[in-house]
């Protein structure tokens, strides 16, 4: 008894992370009904974000400087573009930020040597690099997807499964594909009950996916922007005709996601270490947001605990029995078990039937 | 005043819609266009509000002016915030699974100021019967309520030209006749309102002025007067005009008038 609440707990804990990553499938599939293929690499690419800032990792000229070029010419592009700023202001605050980036690339934010207490510099660097990461995926999505808007959702997936294999060779050339190590020392929260233990890093990765998991509801059904994206998410021709500029609502969609994915990413690189490989954790989205339904926001959040359950349990009782590797396969067997008797998903979409 | 002149649109590169259809509106007044369907109607009022690229649309030729500025080509959302040309879309365009006030408040999404809810309150004097549901979603309110919950969500956009498609579409006649009693009264409040429609007999009724447009060009214009007095119109919208009865066969459309002028 004692051992199946330790193993349901713990379960949970990396369910909140998973319902997260969910969460980042359901509002790009609501805003344009595009699923993106390639969380995986923004999961990784949130999480080197955080690491250049975070243990000060350098990367040298020939690599910081393109990057910072790139940055350049995105800024000016949506300052000019999507904001409709003058050209005079456009051009040197984009050559401001692809400077300032160029030089945290290059010489180092030298956090460690600046900020010794290891919490407070976790407290600077977190929504530095998830700023970052937000920032990139509004790149990419102006890149990639705004030329795609009002045709098929399906051309929009094909092109994130694309997306996907570009980024993850972009970060192999940046940062290589060994291994990271990666520790953040956040304080001891270790819970030692009896016979229950609970770790810290599960703890934190649980309190830190829920807290961002509920500032993105309150953006999303208490503020005017988050009104903006839900309308914009039942129709984009709709939207616009009533003065929504769709294309803006898709950038900060996009935005959104790849910040709550860096999170996720930054959560689950605390488990072990950081490197290219771990791009597949991304893929534990898909049972988790099929569970929950595509579209529902509370279906990611319950699908994600679940699976977290589903691999834990199996992981404790199943795998000692001699089947080993079963943790990863039990989620789409509970899958294909969840879509034989609800297709939509256990919270999707009750359509409105007027009568 | 809104103009537009010799305008040519294409979609898909290949299906051309509208063949130089120039016409006006002036300020402050109600303009009628009646047409068939595929006439062009609706791709007219998409060219206007600038939504026709997100349709895969193309204007290849002619202008559209406001008050001799040309908004050819400007995004949806600029043309909306600049000039106050609102396109409330045909079938009832309201966001299904927000509540009647988040439809309003989504609306008002353009604008920055704090007028928000006093304008809310202004629509629902237009429209009483939102009033009590406002809490509701908009997906399980009939389809009467739903077009008047389009208009009110069009005035939340504080519009100088309102571009209504077809708002008589699937309504009853009582509840068409309530709609545009109140589309004249917004008249009043110096909205200019042009109103594509089928319903010919009711819409020239509210309206001065009408266009009549058939395969992408304008056929006939006039006072509204004129229009429901003319002998093609007649027969053509109203169903009425010739005393003997016509089987259907004759009502092909290469039958009809070769010319209009």
């Amino acid at each position: 008894m004692i051992d199946l609440v330790q193993t349901l707990g713990s379960g949970i804990l990396v369910g909140l992370v998973y319902a997260l990553l969910g969460l980042c499938i359901v509002i790009i599939f609501k805003a344009s009904e595009a699923f993106n293929f390639a969380i995986g690499e923004f999961l990784i690419l949130g999480s080197f974000l955080f690491y250049v800032l975070f243990f000060n990792e350098t990367l040298p000229w020939h690599r910081a400087l393109p990057l910072g070029a790139l940055i350049f010419l995105f800024f000016s592009y949506v300052l000019f573009f999507d904001i409709s700023a003058r050209f005079l202001i456009a051009l040197p605050s984009g050559l401001v930020t692809g400077f300032l980036i160029f030089c945290v690339l290059f010489f180092g934010l030298n956090l460690p040597s600046l900020v010794p207490s290891p919490l407070l510099r976790f407290i600077i660097a977190f929504p530095l690099g998830l700023l970052a990461a937000g920032i990139v995926g509004s790149m990419v999505e102006r890149i990639t997807i705004k030329p795609l808007l009002g045709r098929s959702p399906i051309s929009m997936t094909i092109v994130t499964l694309g997306l996907g294999f570009f980024l993850r060779g972009c970060i192999q050339l940046i940062w290589g594909s060994h291994a990271y190590p990666f520790f953040l020392d956040l304080p001891d929260i270790t819970i030692e009950m009896g016979d229950f233990l609970f770790l810290s890093d599960p703890i934190w990765a649980g309190i830190l996916s829920l807290l961002t998991f509920g500032l993105v509801i309150v953006f999303l059904f208490r503020t005017r922007w988050g009104l903006a994206i839900r309308a914009t998410s039942e129709d984009q021709a709709k939207a616009m005709a009533f003065g929504i500029n769709a294309r803006f609502i898709l950038l900060i969609v996009w935005a959104i996601s790849a910040l709550c994915i860096a999170v996720a990413g930054i959560m689950i690189s605390n488990f072990g270490a950081l490197q290219v490989g771990m791009g597949f954790v991304g893929l534990r989205a898909i049972p988790v947001v099929l569970i929950g339904g595509m579209d529902s926001i509370g279906g990611a959040l319950v699908g994600g605990v679940i699976v977290g359950m589903c691999e834990a349990l199996a992981g404790a009782y199943l795998e000692p029995m001699g089947l080993i590797g079963f943790k990863d396969v039990a989620p789409y067997i509970l899958l294909l078990i969840v879509l034989f008797i609800r297709p939509y998903g256990l919270f999707g979409t009750v359509r409105i039937e007027r009568v | 005043m809104l103009s537009i002149e010799n305008l040519r649109v294409v979609y898909h590169d290949v299906i051309s819609v509208l063949n130089g259809i120039s016409l006006e509106v002036k300020d402050g007044e109600v303009l009628i266009i009646i047409g068939a369907n595929g006439a062009g109607k609706t791709t007219l009022l998409r060219s206007v509000s600038g939504m026709i690229e997100f349709y895969d649309g193309d204007i290849i030729e002619g202008d559209i002016k406001m008050d001799g500025t040309s908004i050819k080509g400007l995004d949806a959302t600029d043309i909306m915030k600049r000039y106050g040309v609102t396109y409330v879309m045909e079938d009832r365009p309201v966001f299904w699974y927000l509540t009647i006030e988040e439809n309003l408040g989504a609306a008002s999404f353009s604008r920055w100021d704090k007028r928000v809810k006093a304008d809310m309150e202004e629509v629902f004097g237009y429209f009483p019967v939102l009033r009590p549901m406002k809490g509701k979603r908009a997906g399980y309110a009939s389809g009467g309520e739903q077009q008047m919950l389009a208009i009110g969500m069009a005035l939340m956009t504080k519009p100088k030209i309102l571009l209504l498609d077809e708002p008589s579409l699937g309504l009853a006649p009582l509840i068409t006749e309530e709609l545009f009693s109140i589309i004249s009264q917004l008249n009043q409040t110096d909205i200019t309102i042009v109103l594509v429609e089928q319903n010919a007999h009711a819409a020239l009724g509210i309206g001065k002025r009408g266009y009549v447009v058939e395969m992408g060009r304008i056929v006939l214009d006039g006072t509204a007067q004129e229009l429901l007095e003319n002998e093609d119109v007649r027969e053509f919208y109203l169903g009425s005009g010739k005393k003997e009865r016509k089987s259907y066969k004759d009502a092909k459309r290469y039958k009809r008038r070769k010319r209009w002028l």
